[in-house]
């Protein structure tokens, strides 16, 4: 997918089948992401913290007997206003054989895109590593910025797994 | 061992019973024509099982019965006996007479009959030492060359194995075959399939001029629980040895006689047509069947033949069958006697008909025991509702999978009743009486229901334990030691499938410190130590580990005597590394100091896979030595469950678990009861000891509710014998918590080792004492 996106080389066919994926918002920007890989979304609840882990991991969770840890992107991505109300949203997401729950704003629906409604985005430097970034999708006004989740949250960056890759 | 032997009564009760049932259950799926080693080789175990266990509860009786059916089965096992079919009907009586013995000992049924039994075991003895006499020699010379004349230029080696699902599912297989390879000539006869990994039986030629010794060991540790064996015959290209005859891959010819043979008392002719033919074959691989159908079938097979009810038992002479066996088998792999696959057409036509032949028999034992015991009266019925149900009577195996979503959903479940139990008492004075009873027996079956869903999977390690008294005694016997074994922990449960597989690395740390740690009396002597080397065998738990340890007070690993093995070895070593880095060295493959290869130990094969198999359990090994003094090996294994006695400390709004094992005592400081060291490490003295200051929430980060030393508590821990004085805001509450894993969703966090969830469904995390404990040595060195 990311091969095709970023030559921007379509090929007709390809360009019929459309994935689902999952809209929120972290401040003001809109990100998509895999629906695949999302577990479920739930209501944020006070977690457990962990001793000495960083801002952005706020602790861990119980969900229905697994320990869960919860991950603010918010913090981790200096977006939008970080508080906690009955309305923040957890979303869980299965990657890599793991339980992951990521903090965001709002989530807001789900959308078919195919692949050539995905544009590769142009590079820039910012908080957000262009390499997590599959592409920039554009539906009516809004522009969605294509995450590759998976690769975000087994990243070193986020000090989730103990051997990460990158 | 000195603990009391009478609270494992139930269980031996339990498993003898499964045994004993499952041991029903193969012996009537067995194809006798054409015996399955796999099926020969459970139904050996299953014997062997209640034998090893009855001796060791003291049930002499059983013990001894068993033994004589296990003597007779290890023969047939071994391929030194044909299987029979009289031999089968001997066989289960035995089982039902064992039952007996078996509820007597219960307290149910009456004693078994004395005579019964003396008969059974009369039977078992002839049936043992009933074998065609010119076999008996050539099997005995083929075993004598093997022994005795070790230096026969080249021999050829019939090794079969069932790799265990570890070995498989790793390296081990590969290993072994490699290792066979650096040996002599390997061929792989058989193999499950394609795929090297998977379970199944295997049978590899071996060309080589060492001895079976060479190898035998690591067969052993690949195989599943004596399931393999090593057959030697000499190198005699084109013409099959006599007595080794069924393992050639000669045409099928010879099984012909299998098809009928022994097993067809319905008419006697084909049985002699059939040794005509096989004599006229002239091959002397038939050896093996000419006498039986000759003198031996007529005389050992009364109780079947004579009687007609016994026809009853046609299922192992339906004619039929019999004459389907000889194509079918000349199509296989020439193996003949332990063609591993299930024929499609004859085995189970006989599989399936045993039920129904059997349902139609009334008494399907009536010749052999004429008493009406109540185990006699019993055995009809079992055996006409098949294995099935006799499995069922004492206990089920269900998938560890259905038992951990068991104790999952029971865990939500007990979470929804306290937070319903705090709603209810929210409500206070408005909630009806009714509905306050209600929840209160609710909070108690709930506690019920989870005490028994937990105690599912956990078994007393004692399991494992008790099989080294033994191993210790015939091989401190063997190398001229004196050996002591002490156990201690043998209570600490752990996980059955961790119990199974731990097994088999634990023997071989055991071999390997009594080969190696251990010396010789009179070098212990001249060192100064008692000439009775000790063995410690401990195990315990330790925050989210199970932990066993092997030591021994030998004469330790030598290091630069490894360092130099490891040159020579060209492995990449250099003097500045640490100990424990030059003990390690020891796990790599193809490793060993030991100047004489023994056959316990000293081929450098083991240790790598006793590492590979624990790390497979996510376990780690390491080894700490000392020279002269001892080596201690340790083993942690992650638990992915298990109940901890758990004490809950409050840390500002935060709880967490310390584990009741390393609480020593606890109790609130005073003013000045703290003293600094160099103005940073803080000490507390404790009934005359000088402790180190843990200020946990200073190691966590945590804001505390607690600021000042007088108004928080300090809880005494002792960690490995490291002991310090940890400071925490509160002390909550006492609880059994289950352990489970963070590292399966997130990372090892330094100071924790797993997480717990609590009644309210928050989650609660488990401290590393160890490891804190730990924490609190080096900022004592630093400051020091």
């Amino acid at each position: 997918m990311e091969a095709i996106t970023q030559n921007g080389t379509a090929v007709a066919e390809e360009d019929l089948v459309a994935s689902e994926y999952l809209t929120f918002t972290l401040g003001s920007e809109e990100y998509a992401i895999d629906i695949l890989k999302v577990q479920e979304i739930r209501g944020y609840e006070q977690p457990t913290l962990i001793a000495n882990a960083p801002a952005f991991i706020k602790g861990v969770i119980n969900l229905r007997g697994i320990i869960v840890p919860i991950v603010d992107l918010r913090i981790k991505f200096n977006l939008g206003k970080i508080e906690y109300t009955p309305f923040t949203v957890v979303i869980i997401l299965n990657i890599a054989g793991r339980v992951i729950g990521a903090v965001v704003d709002s989530v807001s629906d789900v959308m078919s895109l195919n692949r050539s409604q995905i544009r590769p985005a142009p590079d820039f430097s910012g908080s957000f590593d262009t390499k997590y970034i599959l592409g920039l999708a554009s539906q009516d006004a809004r522009m969605m910025i294509v995450t590759d989740i998976e690769r975000l949250m087994s990243s070193a960056d986020m000090e989730l797994i103990d051997s990460a890759t990158e | 061992m000195a603990i009391d032997m009478s609270q494992f009564y139930q269980v031996f009760f339990d498993e003898s019973a499964e045994h004993l049932a499952a041991m029903e259950g193969l012996l009537l799926d067995l194809d006798i024509d054409n015996p399955d080693s796999e099926q020969l080789n459970a139904i050996f175990r299953a014997a062997h099982s209640i034998k090893g266990s009855a001796g060791t509860f003291g049930f002499t009786d059983l013990a001894e019965t068993t033994h004589i059916l296990e003597n007779l089965l290890d023969r047939i096992r071994k391929q030194e006996l044909g299987l029979r079919a009289d031999m089968v009907d001997a066989f289960l009586e035995c089982g039902d007479l064992l039952r007996g013995m078996l509820e007597a000992h219960q307290g149910r049924g009456e004693a078994v009959d004395p005579q019964s039994v003396a008969s059974i075991c009369a039977r078992l003895r002839e049936l043992s030492t009933d074998l065609p006499p010119d076999l008996a020699q050539e099997g005995g010379k083929a075993v004598a060359e093997g022994v005795a004349a070790p230096s026969v230029d080249k021999r050829v080696f019939d090794i079969q194995f069932v790799p265990t699902e570890v070995s498989a599912k790793g390296d081990g297989v590969t290993n072994l075959l490699d290792e066979l390879k650096s040996l002599g000539q390997l061929e792989i006869l058989s193999q499950p399939d394609a795929d090297i990994h998977s379970v199944g039986y295997w049978q590899v030629r071996l060309i080589s001029d060492l001895g079976q010794e060479a190898f035998a060991d690591q067969i052993d540790f690949i195989a599943e629980n004596g399931a393999w064996r090593v057959v030697e015959g000499k190198l005699s290209v084109g013409e099959p040895d006599p007595a080794f005859g069924f393992f050639d891959d000669s045409p099928g010819t010879p099984d012909d006689d299998q098809g009928y043979g022994f097993f067809a008392p319905l008419d006697p002719s084909p049985i002699v047509e059939n040794a005509a033919a096989s004599e006229q074959a002239g091959d002397e691989g038939y050896g093996f069947f000419e006498p039986l159908p000759a003198t031996n079938v007529p005389e050992s097979m009364p109780s079947v033949g004579a009687d007609d009810e016994g026809d009853g038992y046609g299922f192992f002479a339906p004619l039929s069958t019999a004459e389907k066996m000889p194509e079918v088998l000349e199509e296989g792999d020439g193996f003949g006697f332990f063609v591993p696959v299930s024929p499609p057409a004859v085995s189970r036509v006989p599989a399936t008909q045993i039920p129904s032949l059997i349902a139609e028999i009334d008494s399907p034992l009536p010749a052999v025991v004429p008493e009406k015991s109540p185990v006699e009266s019993r055995a009809p019925a079992a055996k006409a509702a098949g294995p099935a149900v006799a499995a069922g009577e004492s206990s089920i195996r269900v998938s560890i999978e259905k038992v951990d979503q068991l104790i999952n959903l029971v865990g939500e479940l007990v979470i929804t009743q306290a937070m319903l139990l705090q709603t209810a008492t929210q409500m206070q004075e408005s909630a009806p009486e009714r509905l306050v009873n209600g929840l209160a027996q609710l909070e108690r079956n709930t506690r019920d229901l989870q005490e028994s869903v937990m105690s599912i999977r956990m078994m007393p390690i004692s399991f494992v334990f008790s099989r080294f008294p033994r191993v210790v005694r015939d091989l401190s016997g063997k190398l001229g030691k004196q050996v002591e074994l002490k156990t201690s922990g043998e209570t600490t449960e752990l996980d059955k499938s961790l119990i199974e597989r731990i097994a088999d690395p634990l023997t071989h740390l055991i071999r390997n410190s009594l080969d190696h740690g251990i010396e010789l009396p009179e070098n212990r002597i001249a060192a100064g130590k008692s000439p009775i080397g000790t063995i410690t065998l401990k195990a315990y738990h330790q925050g989210g580990n199970i932990v066993i340890e092997v030591g021994d007070d030998g004469a330790g690993l030598p290091r630069n005597k490894i360092l130099a093995k490891a040159r020579e070895r060209g492995f990449q070593v250099s003097d500045q590394m640490t100990d424990s880095e030059v003990f390690n060295l020891i796990f790599e493959a193809g490793f060993s100091t030991a100047e004489q290869v023994t056959d316990v130990s000293g081929r450098g094969v083991g240790m790598d896979v006793v590492r590979r198999n624990i790390q497979s359990m996510g376990g780690r090994v390491e080894i700490e030595s000392m020279l002269g003094v001892g080596t201690r090996m340790t083993v942690r294994l992650p638990l992915t469950l298990a109940i901890l006695d758990g004490m809950s400390i409050a840390l500002g709004d935060q709880t967490y678990i310390l584990p009741l094992s390393y609480v020593i005592e606890s109790f609130q400081p005073r003013m000045g009861d703290i003293k600094t060291l160099s103005n940073q490490a803080r000490v507390i003295q404790v009934r005359g000891e000088y402790l180190p200051v843990v200020v946990l929430h200073e190691l966590f980060n945590i804001k505390p509710s607690a600021n000042d030393f007088t108004q928080g508590i300090m809880v005494v821990i002792d960690a490995d014998g490291v002991k310090a004085a940890l400071f925490v805001d509160a002390l909550v509450g006492q609880h059994q918590v289950v352990i489970k894993s963070l590292e399966a969703n997130y990372r090892r966090v330094q100071g924790i080792s797993g997480a717990t969830i609590m009644g309210d469904g928050h989650v609660a995390l488990i401290l590393d004492v160890s490891a804190i404990a730990g924490m609190a040595k080096t900022s004592m060195h630093k400051a020091a």
